[in-house]
């Protein structure tokens, strides 16, 4: 992480799955000239010590191994002014679509779930009122099919949709340090719903097509009985 | 006889009814492929195909509307324009509207790309042919107007594909894009048929009772024909010899190979065309690139399609000032040209304010360049058989459109940077301008020469007398001012000039 000169609050996002050893480092932009800084990372109250320290560079060295040690690490720089940035440990969040997924009856719908990293395993629900019911993909094959398109990408697909799957359905991604979820709105309309701006569409062109016509018509009538005229007086 | 001086196109009237179907016409052939993009993310999860996959919807898409373009002019010169431009409409609906039922992307190649496609070629090219028959003093202007549909257009699509999609899902909009573009049809309705080949359908309108006037005006209408010099005189000419060849030429103007402007304007446009639309596909994903956050990347198209929108009209107007307009083809080089500085320069801009700039200087360059794409034609060949000239041009340089973009991103993705492909766009268009310019001014001054040629033939009081007063008396009409002093001549003669097809 490199600071600059502003004093605004810096944050990134570190995707730790699986155990493993992080290193953060808080590096002072040269432009910026904090004479002789005091540095010190925290995690909340608790002090961490440097594993390394160069000019003006501070790293700390992490064993992340359980679930508690997530959350976030912070590198305090006392100068002049006061800088702090932050690191904040997660697991990694699922990338999939944040607006309601909008279905037809009969028509099958489609929600696909991404993550940084591989998981252990992915897991679907469905929203039973608060209640998250699992979702039994292996039993109900005629209703739900899940691909597997990597191992970090996993795709749920349900059939032959019905009024009665409007929803919010999760899928779940878990981690050995921890777990993460997503929700996807499904709507289903029926075949009416598109049905209306459709005809009215249609019944404009059909009017506007239906009027140029006729005057095309009128105004050649009269254009052919000026000319009659134009011949009669020759 | 008097009725046979050829009254000339109205550049006026119902013309600019027509501008007003043409712009939605050719707004439509334009925007609807870029507008559908919107949709490519949510089908591509749908079927769970990889990007590129989806891509070659808009390709096949882009492919049908202008290789179909000899087609659309066979047509054309067949049945006129309003009935192909009304079919165009029906096809495209049609084609929309069976999307929305497709399950599987090859149904969506056939249904978007190829049927979709195949409508809106029939929807451009007669669009465009129809305001030459309509237009010749103001056609620069009237071609600005009807072009700056695409802009436009595109500005109203693209919000309104996103409320579609955002309330119907893909299938439903696709439904109800299906409807919006069956005011196709509603714009072809308006193209009434005029001009000296089209009075023959004016007999089959006619409704009875003066069936004996109509047939003077069909008379007529041959003799404006052969004064005017337009391949469908060949039908009433010779009508013993109607070998294949001849049939075809009579479609679909071959011999137009033959002549040089057309063919200056070939090679110079299908040079263009490489670099012509790849820095717009790729302009959002290098603001992107450059850490531009993703709305301000989607408002420098914004700012581009504004700039675009206005530019086209006026520099139709420009076009049509009597400056400017004899020496149009020189106009048009430049805004090449500029358009491949603009190119050149832009990786120079780094900053979002740089970006801005270069946005808002591409889209002028952009709207000049296609607001005067179709007019210069229509200068060098003249109207009669513009029909032809733009079915062989659109076919000719649907390869080089469709490899732009594809070149430009395999540009970047071997080096890694955008700047190679800005260089690469805007070196073939400063390359395409200069062919432009100089080829034009060889080209104008053979026409001055082959004009002096036929002065000298002119002292000669024969037949050709009559056709040269309906010549003359055209001329008289369409030069910009009154009285025809000795350098106003001059540029009534090119005009003269580009009315015959020389």
């Amino acid at each position: 992480l490199i600071i600059g000169a502003s004093a605004a609050a810096l944050q990134k996002n570190v995707s730790v799955g699986n155990p493993t050893k992080v290193e953060l480092t808080c590096k002072l932009d040269e432009h910026f000239d904090l004479k002789n800084p005091q540095v010190t990372w925290k995690r909340g109250s608790e002090t961490i010590s440097h594993t390394s320290k160069t000019q003006n560079s501070w790293t700390i060295q992490l064993t992340i191994s359980e679930s508690s040690q997530l959350g976030s690490y912070s590198c305090i720089l006392k100068g002049e002014v006061e800088i702090i940035a932050t690191f904040h440990l997660q697991v990694p969040e699922i990338e999939g679509k944040d607006r309601p997924i909008i279905t037809y009856e009969g028509d099958l719908a489609v929600m696909v779930c991404k993550t940084e990293y591989a998981p252990m395993a992915w897991t679907w629900y469905m929203s039973n009122g608060t209640e998250l019911v699992a979702i039994d993909t292996s039993s109900h094959t005629d209703k739900f099919r899940l691909k597997r398109q990597a191992a970090n990408i996993n795709r749920l697909e349900i059939l032959k949709l019905t009024k009665k799957d409007i929803g919010v359905y999760w899928c779940e991604a878990a981690f050995r340090l921890g777990s993460s979820k997503k929700s996807f709105e499904l709507r289903v309309l029926s075949i009416i719903a598109p049905l209306k701006p459709f005809v009215a569409v249609v019944a404009e062109v059909t009017i506007l097509v239906t009027t140029i016509a006729l005057y095309e018509v009128y105004s050649k009538r009269k254009e052919g009985e000026r000319e009659f005229d134009q011949i009669e007086q020759l | 006889p008097e009725a046979g001086r050829a009254p000339g196109p109205p550049d006026g009237g119902w013309g600019w009814v027509v501008v007003f179907g043409a712009f939605v016409s050719i707004g439509f052939a334009y925007a609807f492929p870029k507008g559908l993009a919107i949709f490519f993310k949510e089908i591509q999860d749908f079927f769970g195909t990889s990007y590129s996959e989806i891509a070659w919807v808009s390709s096949i898409m882009l492919a049908t509307t202008y290789g179909a373009g000899p087609i659309s002019s066979i047509l054309v010169n067949r049945y006129g324009s309003r009935p192909v431009v009304m079919f165009g409409g029906l096809l495209c609906g049609v084609g929309m509207i069976s999307a929305a039922f497709c399950t599987s992307i090859l149904q969506l190649y056939i249904c978007v790309g190829f049927i979709t496609g195949f409508g809106l070629a029939l929807n451009l090219q007669p669009s465009v042919i129809i305001i030459g028959k309509y237009f010749l003093k103001r056609r620069p202007i009237a071609n600005g107007l009807a072009m700056a549909g695409s802009p436009v257009m595109l500005c109203t699509l693209a919000p309104l594909n996103q409320f579609l999609f955002d309330n119907f899902g893909w299938r439903g909009s696709f439904l109800i894009l299906g409807a919006i573009l069956l005011n196709c049809c509603v714009a072809g309705a308006l193209f009434r048929p005029i001009g000296p080949g089209t009075a023959l359908v004016k007999t089959q309108v006619a409704e009875g009772g003066k069936d004996a006037l109509k047939g003077k005006i069909t008379e007529d209408g041959k003799e404006m024909s052969s004064a005017l010099n337009i391949p469908t005189e060949n039908k009433t000419e010779e009508e013993g010899e109607k070998d294949c060849f001849e049939k075809i030429n009579q479609y679909l103007d071959f011999s137009l190979f033959k002549h040089r402007g057309f063919l200056i304007y070939l090679i110079g446009n299908v040079l263009m065309f490489l670099g012509f639309f790849a820095p717009i596909v790729f302009l959002a994903p290098y603001a992107k690139h450059t850490g531009i956050d993703e709305y301000s990347a989607a408002f420098l198209l914004s700012i581009l399609a504004i700039v675009d929108m206005v530019a086209r009209p006026t520099t139709g107007i420009v076009a049509n000032s009597k400056w400017v307009r004899p020496r149009i083809q020189y106009f048009f080089s430049f805004a090449i040209a500029f358009n491949g500085a603009c190119h050149l320069l832009c990786p120079l801009a780094s900053s979002y304010t740089g970006l801005v700039v270069y946005s808002a200087f591409f889209g002028l360059a952009f709207g000049m360049v296609c607001a005067m794409l179709f007019e210069t034609l229509m200068d060098l060949v003249g109207a009669a058989r513009f029909t032809s000239a733009v079915g062989l041009v659109t076919i000719a340089e649907c390869c080089t459109i469709l490899l732009g973009p594809p070149i430009g991103g395999i540009l970047i993705d071997t080096f890694g940077d955008y700047k190679y492909m800005f260089i690469k766009c805007g070196a073939v268009m400063v390359l395409a301008g200069t062919f432009l310019f100089i080829m034009n001014y060889y080209n104008y001054r053979m026409l001055a020469k082959e004009e002096k040629e036929r002065k000298t033939k002119e002292e000669d009081p024969k037949s050709v007398r009559t056709e040269n007063e309906g010549r003359k008396n055209w001329n008289k009409d369409s030069t910009q001012d009154g009285p025809e002093l000795e350098p106003l001549r001059e540029e009534g003669e090119r005009v003269k000039k580009e009315m015959n097809g020389t």
